[in-house]
């Protein structure tokens, strides 16, 4: 045993799928009290790792050592034996339990066969304290924001009393504010001796919170640095190339107004929101998680509706709550839900790219499947979709891929006005840029989009204009020189209203 | 797009390697294989030409419903009520046309337009109403049977006789049914995979959200979708009907369960988005094997279920199992893979040896050719008077060295039809049938008429055919007898309550027209109320608990068997037998045990035992060429606690 502080060491690990190498010799280690950052492009192999190391899948070559010995994780109850925890994306909470309840399932505190309710509670008290949430627990979880329901994972990992903790993508989907919290937390547990496995997309984070990186590609482990590795060098670790620029943006020569927002109110959601965005414009809508952003682009649609206002295309009214007029006039959505709301995951690269396409390419009845094909062909090309072929499941894709095809069956129905909710969370580097280059094109050819995204570099990176909301209303407007990180933080925080509401923002 | 798994891909080289793919990317098709193997292995009578187009037909009904179901349950709906729809439709037809003298053609759009009505109801309850299909086709499961008990007044009406063909063959030996079989499998297949409602039905049960937000009208698809569903039932209604020349009230009962059963062994997932109408042919087609396959068998008619439970679990697991070992079909470097395959494999050898060991162990054992053979079809094995039946048929067999097959059709005409199919392709010596229904059992009838095989009925008539003998009691004589003796009970005066048997049956209609006739006698007794009670004693148990809220001072109940009885029995609590009188029917032995011990007044018995016994004998003298009487009436008597000591069944 090389070194006591030692948690964890893994040594050329190797993991096939059917007809798919995952990994092919990885290597990593993670000592007590440290925060050692995953890296890589999705797809790289980093959530086949994470898997290994809570027991869902098992390698088939190499060795996991726990506390220098060599063990072998076999399933969940394996993994916490052995002091491994692990936080993934999708929260494994049951919504209508309490807080106290989801900490300790399975393991409640028993007296003479009855769940001790208080004993239980006053430990999740403590727990709960320790990763410092302000949170009843006799709450239920499905009352909870999604940062306090990432809080609850945590202070359920505690009570494993977890030495290794892994989190897969945590500040995905956290609100600055909120990642600064959850910062907070994990140099705290850092203090307390636990080592922090943490997967993470957003380079800036790894210099505020990591001590070392790995950075894998293609299944292999390609190297070890320290965190204050400059983003430059991380990016062409990770994508084996250097990025010329992270946001491409070119301005094309800005048109008619094309979309046209007035006054759209629904109750308690939004309030007078009034915009417009031009042939060839990217307009950004930066805000908080909870601003109101989904709930406007998803009545623009026609998938939700709205109490007052007008939504226009080209001048010309669109029907209020109707997907179909609103696709008549020439609006798309990528929603923010890509698995949920945007894909049929089950289905293949081309059933899901001819969805949009398959009404108009019906003909008494019948769908052109080969005229389908030979579109659903053209455009995986035109957008780089990597894929085994078009009979490929969307399930099996990586994320950036999976979005491609989400944009993509919006740019065969010759889409006008795109509307991209959160383009890119959860994607790497790589497929980033090949997005906001489609943007690009998108602007080029003269169409309008209208991108929400909660990453603020990308916002200012890519829009033209930025529209800040704020507790469901607009708070402001930015073009594309004045915005800056503060600037928009600022109208984000800010209470567009008056001081009674605004006294219920926090 | 039913043909894609069919092309062998790249790499699959030669007709062995693209048969082992098809195998492996089909586990229903493998189960099917395996069973046909197995069951030709055991049994001569399967593999010929005959028995196979027999399989077809039986197939025919259950596939047809669950070609409708394969478009709800691809959508990621479910749909209850095909059954029911598919009874509805074939009344309709019937009614409108026989009873009244609607064209034949126009019935025919009536009956269809009924299942699409049904359909759309479904489908508006799920899209509009927001209810969870499975309630909204429940509900529409209860509300159909009703309405077709309705139209029909619970009773058979003949199907008119142009659409009765459907049931024929055509040229002498392909039966329309596997003809209408074959071509709604098409336009399933059709419709699922070229059209812009089926391929819309993959998207809404992949991810019904991202359907609506790429445009697909959600909601105007699922009533479509639900009304090719009532479509296909009223389809496969009408070749029930057409088959038994005679529209059931109570036909396809329980065969939603049997088409869901049919479209997941095809490889549907209930999740929605997968599923194919190529696999909902082979799910249904392994039903059929393996009812067919039991039956010429001989295996007992309890273990018959046992085994068909089995086996829809083994096929699904065996798909579920090649899903997980061939999900990505490349070869390269994937020892894993192999390994799961292996599995797999082993998995269809244990089935296998599982299915043969089993069949050939409750195989019902000697099959010289020397003993005569024959086969009884009973109309159910759910109540001791129709157990006594075999009892006293099967003691019998054996005393006289006679090889009987028992099998039960559980209150299903169709079901019947199939078994009696069985039997004279089979080449029995001689057929015994309890009928379901009188008027459905004659096609079948004709059938074993023409191939020169003797046909007993027991217990009931075989209308319009010819049958050697009939064994039966005389019900009509019975229910008088019943009424005579609760009148004379109470003096001549007083309150009544009647529990009907079950709508439709035969034995119902009569013993009720027995009890009427009876009570002519007797202008001082009162019917208050007259209820079915489907002759289930919990049924009989409930019914009289609800008369007596309404009738507390009633004071006597006929109950059209003993089985009702007793469940009146229960309900009056110490009321039976003393303030209360009850007369039963039947006298099972259950039945003379209330009879002993005073709570059952009296019990009208037959003796099923005797009818068994007498039937075989029947058989036997008729298969022999001897001569037998065209009706054996076997005497039914008034048992009450004076004599019943010296009765038994």
């Amino acid at each position: 045993m090389s070194n006591p502080d030692e948690l964890l060491r893994i040594e050329g690990i190797r993991k096939t799928f059917p007809g798919v190498v995952a990994l092919d010799g990885v290597d990593f280690d993670l000592r007590r009290g440290e925060v050692h950052v995953l890296l890589g492009e999705n797809g790289a192999g980093k959530s086949t790792l994470i898997k290994m190391l809570s027991g869902a899948y098992h390698p088939d070559e190499g060795r996991v050592l726990v506390d220098g010995e060599e063990v072998h994780i076999r399933g969940a109850q394996d993994a916490e034996r052995l002091g491994i925890a692990t936080i993934y994306q999708e929260f494994n909470l049951v919504p209508d339990l309490t807080v106290a309840e989801n900490i300790f399932l399975g393991r409640q505190p028993r007296r003479l066969g009855m769940i001790d309710r208080k004993r239980m509670e006053a430990d999740a008290e403590v727990l709960l304290r320790r990763v410092g949430v302000n949170v009843s627990p006799r709450a239920r979880v499905r009352e909870l924001g999604i940062a306090r329901l990432q809080m609850v994972e945590i202070a359920k990992a505690l009570s494993l009393n977890a030495r290794v903790l892994i989190m897969d993508e945590p500040t995905a989907v956290l609100t600055s504010e909120e990642v600064e919290k959850l910062f907070a937390i994990v140099r705290t547990l850092r203090e307390d001796g636990v080592g922090i496995v943490f997967i993470t997309h957003h380079l800036e984070e790894i210099a505020a919170l990591g001590d070392r990186v790995t950075v894998i590609r293609d299944g292999k482990s390609v190297g070890q640095v320290p965190a204050t590795t400059p983003e430059d060098e991380l990016v062409r670790l990770m994508v084996g190339r250097s990025i010329e620029q992270q946001y491409p943006r070119e301005v094309p020569e800005q048109g008619a107004a094309l979309l046209t927002v007035e006054g759209l109110t629904r109750d308690g959601v939004f309030h007078d929101v009034t915009f417009e965005v031009h042939a060839g414009e990217v307009v950004g809508i930066a805000g908080l998680v909870g601003a109101g952003r989904t709930e406007v682009v998803r009545a623009v649609f026609g998938a939700d509706p709205y109490d007052e206002g007008a939504v226009k295309v080209s001048g010309a009214a669109v029907k209020r709550h109707d997907v179909n007029a609103a696709m008549a006039a020439g609006i798309g959505l990528v929603p923010e839900d890509r698995k949920g709301q945007g894909l049929v995951l089950d289905a293949s690269v081309e059933e899901n790219l001819g969805l949009v396409t398959m009404r108009t390419a019906t003909r008494a009845g019948l769908v052109d499947l080969r005229g389908q094909h030979a579109a659903a062909e053209r455009i995986a090309g035109q957008l780089g979709v990597r894929m085994a072929g078009l009979g490929q499941h969307v399930r099996t894709l990586s994320g950036g891929n999976q979005q491609k095809v989400v944009i993509g069956k919006w740019l065969l129905a010759d889409t006008r006005v795109l509307i991209l909710d959160e383009p890119t969370r959860g994607i790497d580097v790589g497929a980033k840029v090949e997005i906001y280059q489609l943007i690009n094109e998108l602007t080029a050819a003269g169409a309008a989009v209208l991108m929400i995204s909660s990453d603020l570099p990308e916002v200012l990176g890519m829009s033209d204009r930025v529209l800040v909301m704020a507790q469901g209303r607009i708070a402001g407007e930015l073009a594309r020189g004045e915005a800056t990180q503060d600037a928009v933080m600022a109208l984000a925080v800010s209470t567009p209203t008056t001081e009674t509401e605004a006294s219920r923002g926090h | 797009m039913a043909t894609d798994t069919l092309k062998s891909r790249a790499g699959a080289g030669g007709a062995t390697g693209g048969l082992r793919r098809l195998l492996l990317d089909n586990g229903a098709l493998t189960a099917l294989i395996v069973l046909v193997i197995a069951l030709s292995a055991l049994s001569g009578d399967f593999l010929t030409t005959d028995n196979l187009l027999n399989v077809g037909v039986q197939a025919a009904v259950t596939a047809v419903l669950a070609f409708g179901v394969t478009f709800v349950i691809v959508s990621a709906g479910i749909d209850l009520s095909v059954g029911s729809v598919a009874a509805l439709s074939a009344t309709v037809l019937a009614w409108s046309a026989t009873s009244h003298g609607v064209p034949v053609a126009l019935a025919v759009v009536l009956s269809v337009a009924t299942g699409i009505v049904a359909g759309l109801v479904n489908g508006f309850l799920t899209a509009y109403g927001k209810l969870p299909p499975f309630i909204a086709t429940l509900a529409m499961l209860s509300v159909a049977r009703g309405l077709s008990l309705v139209i029909s007044e619970g009773s058979p009406i003949p199907f008119p006789g142009s659409v009765s063909h459907l049931g024929d063959t055509l040229g002498g030996w392909l039966p329309v049914p596997v003809l209408v079989m074959v071509v709604m499998g098409l336009i399933a297949a059709f419709v699922l995979g070229r059209t812009y409602i089926g391929r819309s039905m993959y998207a809404i049960g992949g991810n019904e959200e991202a359907a609506r937000l790429s445009g697909l009208r959600v909601k105007r698809q699922k009533l479509a979708i639900y009304a090719f569903s009532g479509l296909f039932a009223a389809v496969a209604g009408i070749v029930l009907a057409a088959r038994l020349s005679s529209a059931q009230p109570q036909a396809a009962d329980g065969y939603e369960l049997d088409a869901i059963a049919a479209v997941v062994i095809g490889g549907a997932s209930l999740a929605g988005g997968t599923g194919k109408a190529s696999g909902t042919l082979i799910g249904a087609l392994i039903l059929a094997v393996l009812r067919n396959g039991l039956n010429l068998l001989n295996v007992s008619a309890f273990w018959q279920q046992v085994v068909i439970g089995v086996v829809i679990a083994l096929a699904v697991l065996l798909d579920t199992l090649r899903r997980k070992a061939g999900a990505t079909p490349v070869a390269a470097g994937a020892g894993g893979n192999k390994a799961k395959q292996a599995g797999t494999y082993a998995l269809a050898a244990v089935v296998t040896v599982a299915l043969v060991g089993a069949t050939s162990f409750l195989h019902g054992g000697g099959s010289s050719s020397a003993t005569p053979k024959m086969g009884l079809s009973l109309s159910t094995l759910n109540n001791p008077f129709f157990v006594q039946i075999r009892s006293g048929a099967q003691a019998e067999a054996k005393r006289l060295g006679v090889d009987l097959t028992v099998t039960d059709a559980q209150n299903d005409a169709s079901q019947q039809a199939n078994q009696l199919q069985n039997f004279t392709s089979s080449n029995l010596g001689a057929i015994i049938v309890n009928p379901v229904d009188s008027d459905a059992a004659s096609n079948s009838v004709k059938a074993a008429d023409k191939a020169r095989i003797p046909v007993i009925a027991v217990d009931r008539g075989v209308n319009k055919a010819a049958v050697d003998a009939l064994v039966a009691s005389d019900n009509v004589k019975g229910g008088e007898l019943a009424a005579r003796t609760i009148a004379e009970k109470l003096g001549g005066t007083g309150k009544i309550v009647i529990l009907q048997g079950q709508a439709g049956t035969s034995a119902a209609r009569e013993r009720a027209a027995g009890f009427a006739a009876g009570l002519k006698a007797y202008p001082g007794i009162q019917v208050v109320a007259q209820q079915p009670a489907d002759f289930d004693r919990t049924k009989g148990l409930d019914v009289m608990s609800n008369l007596l809220q309404a009738h507390p001072d009633v004071q006597g109940v006929i109950a059209a068997n003993d089985e009702m009885a007793l469940g009146a029995i229960k309900a009056l609590g110490a009321k039976a037998g003393k303030s209360v009188q009850v007369v039963g029917f039947d006298g099972t032995p259950d039945g003379l045990k209330a009879v002993q011990g005073g709570t059952l007044y009296a019990s009208v018995a037959q003796q099923p035992s005797q009818l068994g016994r007498i039937a075989v004998d029947n058989a036997l003298k008729a298969l022999q060429g001897k001569k037998v009487e065209e009706t054996v009436k076997v005497p039914v008597k008034v048992v009450t606690q004076q004599n019943v000591a010296g009765f038994s069944g």
